[in-house]
């Protein structure tokens, strides 16, 4: 057993992007959809200013809300702990949409999959071989990768990440990466006041 | 998941070939993914390069949609419809290869006969110099490509007279203080992104690398740095003097690497030139024996060197070069430069002095090659922002002298100089010029043209000795060819992965009407651009996926050669860039001369039995195959294995590659180029030569003010330019994923403008304003924020398109550089850098002018974001 999640070290993101991009690739993700983002925050007075690159994913909760919720039992927990959705169960009633106080659900629309990622209605062959994972009227959010993470890979954006922003592991070895980052830098948990005890960790 | 198939696409039946990226002009190493049924569906980093170490940066992750681009061109095409202009239909027609070239070769050879001049290339391969330097093949030097002055312009001859590199990067294995001036090393652009920022994050997080970013605009540095020092544009060099002012006044310098190192010790004369003998060996003043002595005396110690003071030798008053510079420093004391660049005189102090403790001076380190070596763990970062500026090679030079006045040129932790190739393994970039100096090496892309009058370059490159192209300089020739001497003008235009439409600063309309001008224009591209909306023929290029290449491109800590092979044969009728360019010099009748070309150009005449003979053509593969060879005799087969040969950089070459020879830190080449230069004005009587900016090449900095500061009251705020590491280096924001996160980036969004400044100005955040400099305008819609200097409008390089056939390319209310100048009052004399800043008034609008009505905008996409619901909206 074990307890997979990820670190964002804060000090290190340069809010450059490139894990969405290759989250994007990895997983074919339809046009306006995002499994993860970079956020960009500015705070302070000219010239005492700063700004902070915030990344943000499915946090793959012990305590999931949108597994709680899930009428169908689309949404249910990996062994070793990835939040997954079973789009043949989802009957799109978007109730995780609702719960996830964390905004990480997307309900797919047909028009994402038919319009394409250029907008004109023709689909290329990236996504014509990519498609076929998605069905229309389903939820969709991060899986951590759940196949490269079978396959003993890094997920995609973990793997690109050039800052090294991105730790990921099971949160249940001390010895783990992301286990020494928390216990080293003090990670943080958002919005820990919600209860869903999130398995994605801030550090600054 | 309801299949046992995999869905995500690294996992997918297939294979894994390894390549090389070319989202940007740097090389990182890739390894595709292309599924069993042909479809590339996975770009990754290759972790065996210690270059980028598996890492992409987020245009080398968005590769597979420019190879994917429904806008691809897929045959060659001739153009139907006579009007040229932005976003007008070319009405293309598809016709074949032996067409096109028959039309493009009959049309290139009509100016060819009668004057090569008449051609105007404009070759931006960087990965490919051998189609750059085609134009040398028919004796040609003009130059119209994007690159050269809006990159760095004056940055790359003073590296060559520096480290006799192309480029430099601070050492992030050593560095302790970081301090970055107008530049993206190591957080968002420049040398291998995500290679450098992969490096310089594991200094911050790995050692504490302390940063500190001086700069107008709070960029992606200025963000993790720990300390954001907001600067009036176009003042960096008064910084950096006003560093270098602490620096000495304070005693803070490595003065036994001064003194052995470099010519600082060099007696210089009134004349600006050394003090020498008859036998043109220079003058020291040995302080301990109280007398000159010649360079290479030796009863003269290096300690013994004077440094400060001043003597009289042979009868000529003279001082140590530091003393000049020193004398000069006296007017640059940060409370003198705080006026200009707003920064406290206080805050330089304490910055000055934190980069002198931190560089350790007098500390040593022991390498494991077994040399020990100064240990200067501090180094000052500076690029394009910083740089480009109308007295570009004093700023440059001020820049590296802050560094050299604390020892770390070519030091561990310091200041280094990246080759942009170095051909051979064994080859070392260093060579030894005069008296014990190193020779400086201004021309890293090459020699410019002789000077000639009238002149025989359109862009008037002859008359910029030590200088890079300014393709701006062409609308001198073209406005005013009287003036200029023009004696022909250029009717064909060969253009080949260049968007100067978009790049080139100075008035879009003339430049429009210049290239409406055009007998014929040919372009050899891969996707519709605001450029090939001009062509009379586009000769379709294979894309990066598609071909072979072998490159080496200034990687900031590695050697060697990045490799690019096909991952699936061309989706479409295109072909290379190399059997297009050869195909034409077969039909044009210069094939043996291209060929001579390449030899010189890529190296191969170092190893003969490389070379490419006369009369035969060579595939993209041949020439690839050659690069490799040349490095380390390695046949194409292993490259297509290993995908890349690239190792850390050796260490001999690497750390003080120059070790025996003296540093430049005074360029006497700077004043000797100008007298020469202006002995060949007045002999040919050059009309302008009264207003030549002779004043420009200097042997060391002057804190001269620059005509930006010097604009009429009315233009009350500056205005910059900026890219982040997703727009870095070319084209990208016709790819569906960059513009998915670049209009989702605040800074992307809107003119940036300080708030207090615009409630000042009676302005708000969303206003949509009317930006005039003396020289242009454009419409946009601001963006307040608390990051930006408060004198300065930072308009996002996302927010400078004009409309074009490429639909994916979203207009925006006009282009930044319709607010530059190109003329030559503000233009580097010594380089031909541009200044890249400008002067801007704003006024309000009620609404958008009636062009930009149409909902077409880069503003409604922004819009449509913002409004989205659901996912992808700006939170």
């Amino acid at each position: 057993m074990s307890k997979l999640g990820m670190v964002f070290d804060l000090k290190a993101c340069i809010g450059c992007n490139a894990c969405v991009v290759a989250c994007k690739q990895e997983n074919s993700v339809p046009d306006g959809i995002f499994f993860t983002r970079t956020l960009s925050y500015e705070y302070g007075e000219y010239p005492n200013v700063k700004r902070v690159y915030i990344p943000t994913i499915c946090n793959h909760c012990e305590d999931a809300p949108c597994e709680k919720v899930c009428p169908s039992g689309a949404t249910y927990t990996r062994a070793d702990g990835i939040v997954m959705v079973d789009r043949d169960k989802c009957i799109g009633c978007s109730s995780c949409a609702v719960a996830c106080p964390y905004d990480m659900r997307t309900m797919l629309d047909k028009s994402a999959l038919e319009k394409g990622l250029f907008g004109t209605g023709e689909l290329t062959p990236f996504e014509k071989q990519g498609y076929g994972r998605y069905t229309p009227g389903t939820s969709l959010k991060c899986d951590f990768c759940s196949q490269r993470v079978d396959a003993g890979l890094k997920p995609a954006c973990v793997a690109t990440c050039p800052t090294n922003a991105r730790v990921f592991g099971d949160l249940d070895d001390p010895n783990s990466e992301p286990s020494v980052l928390i216990r080293k830098r003090g990670g943080r948990q958002p919005l820990p006041e919600k209860n869903t005890k999130p398995k994605v960790y801030y550090v600054e | 998941m309801s299949n046992q198939e995999p869905t995500q696409n690294s996992l997918k039946p297939g294979k894994w070939i390894n390549s090389t990226c070319k989202m940007c002009l740097h090389s990182c190493s890739t390894r595709v993914h292309v599924t069993d049924d042909g479809v590339i569906n996975k770009i990754e980093g290759n972790p065996t390069n210690p270059s980028n170490a598996g890492k992409l940066c987020p245009k080398g992750n968005a590769g597979i949609l420019r190879h994917y681009d429904p806008q691809r061109f897929k045959q060659p095409m001739r153009r139907t419809n006579p009007e040229k202009g932005p976003g007008i239909d070319p009405k293309w027609v598809p016709i074949s290869w032996e067409e096109a070239f028959d039309i493009t070769v009959r049309e290139i050879k009509k100016s060819l006969d009668e004057d090569p001049r008449k051609i105007l290339p404009s070759l931006e391969d960087f990965q490919k110099m051998h189609i750059w330097f085609w134009p040398l093949a028919i004796g040609n030097h003009n130059f119209y490509q994007s690159g050269g002055t809006m990159c760095g312009g004056a940055y790359h001859p003073l590296n060559g007279y520096i480290h006799s590199a192309f480029g430099a990067v601070n050492d992030a294995k050593y560095c302790n203080f970081w301090l970055s001036n107008g530049a993206g090393d190591g957080f968002s652009s420049h040398l291998h992104a995500a290679a450098q920022s992969h490096w310089v994050a594991k200094a911050r997080i790995e050692r504490g690398m302390k940063v500190v970013a001086v700069e107008p605009r709070m960029s992606i540095a200025a963000a993790k740095a720990e300390e954001w020092v907001p600067i009036r544009p176009a003042t960096d060099r008064h910084f950096a003097m006003s560093m270098s002012h602490v620096l000495v006044y304070e005693k803070l310098c490595d003065y036994e690497f001064l003194r052995k190192d470099t010519n600082a010790p060099y007696l210089v004369g009134p004349d600006q030139f050394f003090v020498r003998d008859e036998n043109r060996q220079i003058y020291v003043w040995d302080r301990k024996d109280n007398r000159a002595k010649l360079w290479n005396d030796p009863t003269l110690k290096s300690e013994n060197m004077a440094l400060e003071g001043e003597y009289v030798v042979n009868g000529v008053k003279c001082r140590p070069a530091f003393q000049v510079y020193k004398d000069i420093l006296k007017d640059a004391s940060p409370e003198a430069m705080e006026q200009l660049t707003t920064i406290p005189a206080a805050t330089v102090r304490r910055i000055a002095r934190e980069f002198a403790k931190e560089a350790r001076i007098g500390e040593t380190i022991t390498l494991p090659d077994g040399r020990t070596v100064p240990f200067r763990p501090a180094a000052y970062n500076y690029y394009r922002g910083a740089q480009g500026h109308k007295s570009g090679m004093m700023t440059n030079h001020a820049f590296q002298l802050t560094n050299m006045l604390i020892g770390n040129i070519d030091h561990p932790g310091g200041r280094c100089g990246v080759t942009i190739t170095d051909g051979c393994v064994d080859n070392n970039h260093c060579l030894p010029g005069e008296c014990g100096q190193m020779l400086g090496a201004p021309h890293q892309l090459g020699h410019m043209p002789p000077f000639s009058w009238p002149p025989n370059e359109y862009h008037l490159a002859g008359f910029f000795p030590v200088g890079v192209n300014g393709p701006h300089l062409n609308m001198l020739s073209y406005l005013e060819p009287e003036k200029y001497g023009s004696t022909f003008k250029p009717d064909v235009l060969v253009n080949c992965h260049s968007n100067p439409v978009w790049s080139i600063q100075g008035p879009r309309d003339k430049w429009l009407q210049f290239l409406r001008e055009m007998r014929f224009i040919v372009c050899v591209d891969v996707i519709p651009t605001e450029m090939t909306d001009f062509a009379d023929v586009v000769l379709p290029s294979s894309d990066y996926l598609e071909t072979y290449n072998s490159v080496m491109i200034e990687p900031p800590y590695t050697e060697g050669i990045c490799f690019r092979q096909p991952i699936t044969p061309p989706l479409y009728d295109t072909k290379s860039e190399e059997e297009i360019f050869f195909e034409i010099s077969e039909r044009l009748g210069v094939l043996d001369q291209y060929n001579e070309v390449i030899n010189l150009i890529l190296g191969f005449n170092q190893k003969p039995h490389l070379m490419l003979e006369p009369g035969k053509k060579y595939s993209d593969r041949d020439i690839a195959e050659r690069v490799g060879l040349l490095w380390n005799d390695k046949p194409i087969e292993w490259y297509m294995e290993h995908g890349h040969s690239s190792t850390e950089r050796r260490l001999d070459k690497w750390y003080r590659p120059w070790d025996g020879m003296r540093l430049l830190f005074y360029i006497e080449d700077l004043p000797f180029q100008r007298e020469q230069l202006r002995r060949q004005f007045e002999e040919a009587k050059v009309p302008f030569r009264h207003e030549w900016p002779f004043d420009d090449y200097q042997p060391l900095p002057t804190n001269v003010i620059d005509p930006i500061h010097k604009e009429a009251k009315e233009y009350n705020l500056y205005a910059i330019t900026f890219k982040d590491i997703q727009l870095n280096f070319g084209e990208s924001l016709s790819i569906p994923w960059i513009k998915d996160i670049t209009y989702r980036d605040p800074v992307h969004t809107g003119l940036l403008l300080n708030r207090a400044t615009a409630k000042k100005l009676g302005l708000t955040d969303g206003d949509i304003v009317l930006v005039e400099s003396p020289y242009g305008r454009l419409y946009g819609r601001l963006a307040t924020t608390e990051a930006m200097h408060h004198e300065t409008l930072g308009v996002s390089n996302a927010l400078s398109r004009t409309k074009s056939e490429n639909r994916s390319a979203l207009m925006a209310g006009g282009h930044y550089n319709d607010l530059l100048p190109y003329d030559m009052r503000n233009t580097d004399g010594a380089t031909g850098q541009p200044e890249t800043s400008c002067r801007v008034k704003l006024t309000k609008l009620d609404d958008w002018p009636d062009f930009l009505k149409g909902g077409s905008t880069v503003y409604d996409y922004i819009d449509s974001i913002k409004n989205a619901k659901g996912k992808g909206g700006l939170q």
